[in-house]
């Protein structure tokens, strides 16, 4: 009897440490993930939310007070190169990637360290722009994150200690990493970089508690795949179709939306004539085994490195009295796409940035090119340029507005294309662009109405920002620019009501998180992060 | 460690032809192995497109961004070994960055330039003394340039100016000084637009300022006035700004500066390389 009766009283104990371990913020769960919305407080996954909104529901910032907003801390790095991620916050605690595959786990409350990781690197790797990385993805205890040699690693979210480190490709052979992956279920799902090397393109899943590869999908058909046929000859082999920046995810529909690259070598076509799937495109797979669902390509047979690797927005929404589920992008090649995603049918298409390559796009969404725009050997100007009417920086949905805000860009280039002999892991373009000369690259953001593809309203910057966005409900939709500025906007109007120059341009994302009953506002730039509250 | 990482990297072909040793102060002898080499010419010709042509010109001819590689001068030295450092390391403190090419696509590089024949307009006949004093006099040029501390201030630092600009650059310069903006903010990786443009700002009394911006962004502006005097404005305080998108530097036309006079004045500017 007492023997027995003591074992329950331990048990009971036990029962009440998992119920406080489950209901602890160091145990992210994938409802956690799927409800995030709920608990705007943290930031658990890259956009925020699984439907890629970036919209924070903390709303003690608002327009009236954005005013007051003040630096709470700066938390200094030794790493430099350019600071891309989209920092993750849970409990308190904030993590981060740097350049050069290192991380931070930092209080989010003092910017004060936690733990460090710093990955020992080849000499030469295979980067066509800079050391980036743009960020965790977390579950249960662990964080994961992708590196430039091309492994995907989990670590230890209060140590920093490496769980498991899972090589996933050569990097020798031109393969990278610098994409945020994204957790969905028990699977952690990257995406590869390496357009500019001749690389094969792939997604792929891997186990989050072992760091095995549950699956791979190629974005080049290989032979006897349907879509194999739209490459010339064997040019498939080399054809690129990364998928570098991270996709979105419908957890209704079991659906993972993940964009993909530009098509190999980015500016001389004469070797892979035909439509080049699935370059410039988006995918629609079930995240449980990485079949094709649908996919949509937005520049078929692209000779000007329009990588549609911008993350895709899901929203529900009325067109023409019919509730839709929807799925917008804002496209490097300069038009803004709404697509049903459930089936990847085209709803509808417009420029937001300055074109000068297409006619417009058809029924089915598919451009009609305008003439003299290939690429030559002298070099022909084309807008948008190589960078895109807009590129990786994250666009933001806010539900209080309606209005999609996305960091847009008028900057064209001379593109030039040559013969150009591959060879394996080798930079792989087919020549080069240039800016136009004594030409002013003109930046924007851009709030773009979903239902008519107009935009509502237009805040022009000093140059052309790489800033991401991020919506509030206090009415906010925060940026920065080239110059280095964290600028608040009224998500109405677009005016702009606070900015802190943070001293160095800012190509990072924005989040918001609180602690102790205070909202934050936090952007990466530089080497450091600046954390603002107000006072 | 430069030196140390040099020495391994040029030794390499050298041992492989002639199994011979290499001291330190011998590399300055090292022969690219792929000079002449149809194949690696055809591969450096494709890593030059795609990896120098945006400052170099598609034609390694130069432009605003760099100098001409084909002029057969060389500020930072014309043996192999001396192309293969600069290019491996860069030239601090200009816009010539440092390289990731591999130890063989950086001499494939070297192959294509070795391969290109000097452009004749390298030749420049003129008289260099007559050229600068035609610079520090009747021209004008040292009221707004400076060499060697000396001079104006509102122009370019032309101290190096033949280091980082072709003939043909310089000369279109000259001529038509609007056509081609220079870079206003010479950082290595500094995403800037900031171009030596003819800003005016108008303050709130009504009164016109005129000059370059030295720096600009969203909110603020950072000017260099006519008279060499740092205006510094939060944008929010202006009635406006307007971005000329022409020079402030004169045109001298062929009317102001002859031909010949103009060959005195590049010979002159061709000997200013920064030593
Ligand atoms: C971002 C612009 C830029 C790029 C890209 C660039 N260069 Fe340069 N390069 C320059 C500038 C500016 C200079 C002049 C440096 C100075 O002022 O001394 C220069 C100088 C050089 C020189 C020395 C010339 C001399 O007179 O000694 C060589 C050689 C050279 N570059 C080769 C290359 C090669 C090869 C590549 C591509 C692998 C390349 N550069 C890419 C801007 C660039
Ligand atoms: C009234 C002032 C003024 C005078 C006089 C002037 N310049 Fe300039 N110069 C400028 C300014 C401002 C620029 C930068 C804007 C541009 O690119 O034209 C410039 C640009 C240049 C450049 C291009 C530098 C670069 O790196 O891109 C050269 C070369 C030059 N000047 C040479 C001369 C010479 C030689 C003379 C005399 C014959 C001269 N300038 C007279 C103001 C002047």
């Amino acid at each position: 009897m007492r023997k027995r009766s003591s074992r329950q009283f331990l048990e009971n104990i036990a029962v009440v440490a998992l119920l406080f371990a489950n209901i602890s913020a160091a145990q992210v769960t994938t409802a956690r993930i799927e409800d995030a919305s709920r608990e705007p407080g943290n930031w658990l996954t890259y956009s925020g939310t699984y439907d890629g909104h970036r919209y924070s529901g903390l709303k003690q910032i608002t327009t009236k007070d954005v005013s007051q907003l003040a630096a709470q801390w700066v938390f200094q790095t030794p790493v430099t190169g350019k600071f891309e991620a989209t920092p993750l916050i849970d409990d308190g605690v904030m993590y981060f990637t740097v350049a050069n595959s290192n991380a931070y786990a930092i209080d989010a409350q003092r910017g004060k360290t936690i733990w460090h990781y710093e990955r020992a690197l080849p000499e030469k790797l295979r980067l066509c722009c800079g050391a980036v990385n743009r960020g965790f993805a977390m579950l249960g205890d662990r964080v994961f994150m992708t590196t430039l040699d091309a492994h995907v690693i989990a670590l230890d979210s209060k140590t920093g200690s490496v769980i498991w480190d899972t090589k996933a490709a050569d990097y020798e052979k031109g393969y990278t990493f610098t994409v945020a992956p994204l957790v969905v279920k028990d699977k952690v799902i990257v995406g590869v970089s390496g357009g500019e090397y001749g690389i094969q393109g792939f997604i792929d899943a891997y186990d989050t508690k072992t760091g095995a590869l549950a699956w791979r999908f190629h974005t080049i058909p290989g032979p006897g795949e349907p879509g194999h046929g739209s490459w010339e000859g064997d040019s498939w082999t080399r054809g690129g179709a990364p998928a570098w920046v991270t996709g979105t995810y419908d957890p209704e529909l079991n659906l993972l939306y993940w964009p993909t690259g530009n098509p190999a070598p980015s500016n001389n076509g004469s070797q892979r004539h035909g439509d080049n799937l699935y370059s410039n495109s988006i995918l629609a797979l079930d995240p449980d085994n990485g079949k094709l669902k649908w996919y949509f390509q937005f520049t078929p047979f692209d000779l000007h490195d329009w990588d549609a690797t911008e993350s895709p927005i899901l929203i529900d929404s009325t067109i023409d009295g019919q509730k839709r589920k929807l799925l917008l992008q804002a496209n490097r090649n300069g038009f803004f796409y709404v697509l049903d995603r459930t089936n990847g049918k085209f709803v509808l298409g417009k420029p937001y940035a300055k074109q000068t390559w297409a006619k417009g796009l058809d029924a089915n969404g598919r451009p009609v090119l305008l003439p003299g725009v290939d690429p030559t050997l002298e070099g022909v100007p084309v807008c948008p340029g190589a960078y895109g009417a807009t590129n990786f920086m994250a666009p933001s949905y806010s539900p209080l507005t309606g209005l999609f805000y996305v960091t847009s860009r008028e900057q064209c280039d001379v593109f030039s294309a040559d013969s150009q002999n591959y060879r394996l892991g080798r930079a792989y373009i087919g020549s080069n662009y240039v800016p136009v000369m004594n030409a002013k690259d003109r930046g924007f953001l851009t709030a773009i109405d979903p239902k008519t593809g107009d935009a509502r309203w237009r805040f022009e910057y000093f140059g052309a920002s790489w800033a991401g966005t991020l919506s509030t409900a206090g009415g906010l939709v925060f940026s920065g620019d080239i110059g280095g500025n964290l600028i608040a906007f009224d998500a109405q109007s677009g005016k702009a009501l606070w900015h802190f120059p943070t001293g160095a341009a800012v190509y990072a994302a924005p989040v918001s998180y609180e602690v102790a009953g205070k909202q934050y506002v936090a952007i990466g730039a530089g080497n450091a992060v600046f954390s603002f509250a107000l006072p | 460690m430069k030196s140390e990482k040099l020495r391994r990297l040029v030794a390499l072909p050298f041992m492989m032809c002639c199994a011979t040793f290499l001291l330190a102060q011998q590399v300055r002898e090292v022969k690219n192995l792929l000079e002449g080499n149809a194949q690696a010419i055809a591969n450096g010709k494709a890593n030059f497109r795609a990896n120098c042509s945006q400052c170099h010109g598609l034609d390694a001819t130069g432009g605003l961004r760099a100098p001409s590689l084909v002029s057969g001068k060389f500020t930072h030295g014309a043996s192999d070994a001396d192309l293969f450092s600069t290019i491996l390391h860069g030239v601090p403190s200009t816009l010539m960055p440092g390289n990731d090419l591999t130890d063989d696509e950086t001499w494939e590089v070297i192959a294509f330039l070795r391969s290109m024949q000097p452009k004749s307009e390298a030749v420049i006949a003129g008289d260099a003394q007559a050229g600068e004093k035609y610079f520090w006099s009747a021209g004008g040029c040292a009221s707004c340039h400076m060499v060697r501390g000396r001079g104006g201030r509102l122009g370019p630092d032309l101290s190096r100016v033949s280091a980082s600009r072709s003939a043909a650059y310089i000369t279109e310069s000259l001529r038509e000084p609007s056509k081609q903006l220079s870079d206003g903010l010479l950082e290595p990786g500094h995403d800037s637009p900031i171009a030596g443009d003819t800003v005016t700002i108008t303050i709130s009394s009504g009164e016109k300022i005129i000059g370059i911006a030295k720096n600009e962004d969203t909110f603020s502006i950072q000017l260099l006035d006519l008279q060499g005097e740092l205006r510094l404005f939060s944008k929010s305080d202006v009635q406006s700004i307007v971005h000329e998108r022409k020079s402030l530097m004169p045109r001298y036309t062929e009317a102001k500066l002859s031909n010949p006079a103009l060959q005195d004045l590049l010979a002159y500017l061709e000997t200013l390389r920064g030593e």
